[in-house]
């Protein structure tokens, strides 16, 4: 009984519901592509749209390794990196994920790729 | 006659020019001391803040009321009072009042509205109270830190919160983002701060009250502290599965009479970990409690004696934490500790602080009496730090009424610490009779072999 006192703590109030202890992280709308500390270059995915399947809510991203599927859900953050216009950055949707933009995908699982679902899409605006 | 004193007057000043042979580079302790410059120095092309702005050193790298009452006006960090574009990146009053800095944890879309208000954490003991299984616990809520929420990625995010020199924080312009080798170097000095490793409890604790007060701690059946806080940590161990540095939902928010609450200040609810959050709040360690609060997550409490009773209360045995301790508990209480006991427990927290403080101070002391610094002023640093933590270790005592034998061979330890700081020739002894100074203290209030 004890035990099971215990697992059902432990899944409400430590673990409260969620995967990661880092999931909120919101400073982060403000970190440029690749400059996400741990994250670029190690676990995060930088390249362009290739693709962009709305009714699927998936896009490809194409980066030197290939290509790489994410999927976007009600949780996955978009944001517009603007910070190459010297502008502050902002929320934005899956209707600013575009082919042939150059975007950074964090999956909600480091390991997760290939269709896994997109903890965060950072989408570069660079002008226009 | 004119010759001897001379000669004599040579002597003394040679001995005490003597050359003290430089320790050999060591790359961890270069790192450290690159982190600490960056650390109390670098501004990032901010506002004029640095992470030693709310994390000072002479403060147990925290701030409170009192410490905050002593900085002038132009102090960076009430930049929000002075420059009209970061007039809502603090709530000055507050700050001021209750030691509450601003955080923007459910995200930067209405600054008005949209934030919470929290006590400023210190960052001793890291190396053992970051770590769980679901990742590092950073902040208050145990996920402040963008990137991979490590304590690394946390001065990343630091700087976007509280660096920046508009509140449109565009980097490189409102402010620089930290480099991978800063990042680095100030992982480096946070973990090198405090404590390395957790205490190994029960200690032989020479005096009766915080002697029961450590019984009533580790007691599963009635203070049941030592469920949450191992071994006074910030560490969990709940029957045979280690937590590590884990959430709780302690019902902190559900306090009636929160000070920040008796004020006409706008004050939103803070929900904790996530967005939306899930209520629960990150366990601080409490070998370091006694001298750095105000406590919990909002400050609402200021004493260590209010901290241990708000376990006793309504606000804790309600919420999620205190129901389950109920739940478990053959006669189903939660924690239910008499007046006494609350004192106890505290004295104990008292105790274990200023052993802590009194390690600290050695350790300072020893490597000026050993001569392993690297220059005069690096020295003089050690000294300041060890009188800090004499000078604490004298008042977690003496305000809690307790061991006063202790609290006069501190008060002499502090003495001659001062001496050290202040002396060109006898720095080295005096140090030492310092150390000596601090054991005495230390064998009063413990068996020492």
């Amino acid at each position: 009984m004890l035990r099971l006192y215990i697992v059902l703590f432990v899944t409400v109030s430590v673990l409260g519901g969620v995967s990661s202890a880092h999931c909120q992280k919101m400073t982060e709308i403000f970190i440029p592509i690749g400059q996400s500390p741990g994250l670029s270059g190690k676990y995060s995915i930088i390249g362009k749209i290739e693709t962009v399947n709305s009714q699927g809510q998936t896009i490809t991203i194409v980066d030197p390794s290939g290509s790489h599927i994410a999927r976007i859900t009600e949780r996955t953050k978009i944001w517009l990196d603007k910070s190459k216009l010297g502008l502050s950055n902002q929320k934005g949707s899956f209707a600013d994920l575009r082919k042939g933009l150059t975007v950074e995908v964090n999956y909600e699982k480091p390991s997760g790729k290939e269709g896994a679902e997109a903890e965060w899409i950072k989408v570069e605006i660079s002008g226009g | 006659m004119r010759i001897l004193i001379a000669v004599a007057v040579g002597v003394v000043v040679l001995s005490g020019c003597q050359t003290i042979p430089k320790p050999p580079p060591d790359p961890e302790a270069e790192l450290i001391e690159r982190g600490r410059e960056i650390f109390f120095n670098e501004t990032f092309d901010g506002n004029g803040r640095t992470c030693g702005t709310c994390h000072p050193a002479s403060n147990n790298f925290t701030i409170d009321p009192a410490f905050i009452e002593t900085l002038p006006d132009d102090d960076p960090l009430f930049v929000a009072e002075f420059n009209p574009d970061l007039a809502t990146l603090e709530r000055p009053e507050l700050m001021r009042k209750f030691g509450l800095i601003l955080e923007n944890l459910d995200g930067f879309d209405d600054l008005e509205n949209k934030f919470v208000l929290r006590g400023v954490p210190h960052v001793l003991g890291l190396r053992t109270s970051i770590d769980s299984p679901q990742g590092p616990r950073t902040g208050w809520s145990g996920d402040g830190a963008p990137g991979d929420g490590s304590l690394r990625a946390f001065a990343t995010g630091a700087v976007i919160q509280h660096f920046a020199k508009t509140l449109n924080r565009v980097p490189g312009v409102d402010f620089r983002l930290p480099t991978e080798e800063e990042l680095n170097a100030l992982e480096a000095f946070q973990l090198s701060l405090g404590r390395q490793q957790d205490l190994s409890l029960p200690l032989p604790l020479k005096d009766v009250v915080p002697l029961r007060g450590q019984e009533i701690f580790l007691d599963n059946s009635l203070g049941k502290c030592n469920i949450c806080h191992r071994n006074a940590g910030a560490n969990a161990r709940l029957g045979d599965q280690d937590l590590g540095n884990a959430n709780f939902n302690t019902g902190v928010e559900d306090l009636p009479d929160q000070p920040q609450d008796l004020t006409s200040e706008f004050v939103p609810p803070d929900d904790g970990f996530g967005t939306p959050g899930d209520g629960t709040f990150n366990t601080p360690s409490l070998v370091e409690a006694a001298d750095t609060g105000p406590f919990f997550h909002n400050n609402a409490i200021e004493t260590i004696e209010g901290a241990v009773a708000f376990f006793n209360g309504d606000a804790f045995n309600n919420s999620p934490s205190g129901r389950f301790l109920a739940n478990i508990d053959p006669n189903g209480v939660g924690i239910k500790l008499d007046g006494t006991q609350v004192v106890a427990v505290a004295a104990f927290l008292r105790v274990i602080n200023a052993l802590e403080n009194i390690r600290q101070s050695i350790a300072f002391l020893q490597t000026v009496e050993r001569g392993t610094f690297r220059t005069r002023e690096e020295a003089t640093g050690l000294l300041e730090r060890a009188l800090n933590e004499t000078d604490d270790s004298v008042r977690v005592l003496s305000d809690g009424g307790l061991n006063p034998g202790a609290v006069a061979d501190l008060g002499e330890a502090r003495r001659l610490t001062k001496k050290a700081r202040w002396s060109f020739f006898f720095r080295r002894r005096y140090a030492r009779e310092a150390i000596i100074e601090l054991e005495r203290a230390r064998g009063k209030l413990v068996e020492t072999s």
